[in-house]
């Protein structure tokens, strides 16, 4: 899959008001720029995630600094909570340019 | 097999090694304090012990340090965290990730997947925002790499 392809992870039924569990993985490399090529041995340049927030019908949920010690192909899972169906989005951005985002929609009984 | 030789040799490495440890930690503990002043913008003095209301969880040995599962739950409202911080005392960049929380989260809970580069103390930092700070951490034993 292309870097910055995300997944996303919402339980099928979500409370009124209850909080609930938001997990994603996010392709990406993570590489962090402090390790070095075993062949040249040059330092490989940094290449990580370095902001990601989330909103839910465009109000702030969660923000991230993100910093390159986070695993490749990185997992996160917050709680969250939700009054209204509504789209929970989540855009990210790299340290080279590269910007992305990811919605899903839920529903809420 | 092994000789005489080679027998010599890992208790000539053993001994510098049992000579020079306690030395090591000493510059290593204020080593952390000035990373953790850098990076968290606090003396660690000023951080509570928070133990008692934030669970952090992680593994006592982690085989490999590219992929340490990471979890914090605290039992702290979410409408008084102002923002959590994994830090990893022995990481080139301690500071991993820094989690802005708002009252939308409903609680307070985070879980990632860390890089860790050797056997270090994994903290959870909790800032409140009376400007008090909490933390928790747990020694993660990575073994890759000798002497860990």
């Amino acid at each position: 899959m292309a870097i910055g392809t995300a997944k996303i992870r919402v339980p099928r039924n979500i409370k009124k008001g209850k909080p609930f569990k938001l997990q994603f993985i996010i392709i990406h490399p993570m590489e962090p720029g402090t390790r070095k090529d075993k062949k040249t041995g040059k330092l490989i340049p940094a290449h990580h995630i370095t902001k990601l927030d989330i909103t839910f019908n465009g109000k702030k949920v969660t923000h991230m600094d993100v910093g390159g010690a986070v695993s490749a192909n990185p997992y996160f899972a917050v709680m969250m909570k939700a009054d209204e169906p509504g789209t929970i989005e989540i855009s990210y951005e790299d340290n080279k340019g590269g910007k992305w985002k990811k919605s899903v929609k839920v529903n809420v009984s | 097999m092994m000789n005489r030789r080679d027998m010599i040799k890992l208790m000539g490495a053993g001994m510098v090694m049992a000579t020079t440890s306690p030395l090591v930690t000493i510059s290593h503990a204020s080593e952390v304090e000035k990373k953790f002043k850098k990076y968290v913008g606090v003396p660690m003095s000023k951080v509570e012990d928070g133990s008692s209301v934030i669970k952090l969880k992680a593994p006592s040995i982690a085989e490999t340090g590219a992929n340490v599962p990471v979890a914090i739950d605290s039992k702290v409202p979410v409408e008084e965290v102002d923002w959590l911080m994994i830090f990893v005392d022995n990481n080139p960049v301690p500071r991993v990730i820094k989690v802005d929380l708002t009252p939308m989260n409903g609680k307070v809970y985070f879980a990632t997947r860390i890089k860790m580069a050797k056997t270090s103390n994994v903290r959870a930092i909790i800032k409140k925002k009376d400007g008090t700070y909490l933390q928790a951490f747990k020694e993660v034993k990575v073994t890759i790499g000798g002497c860990g």
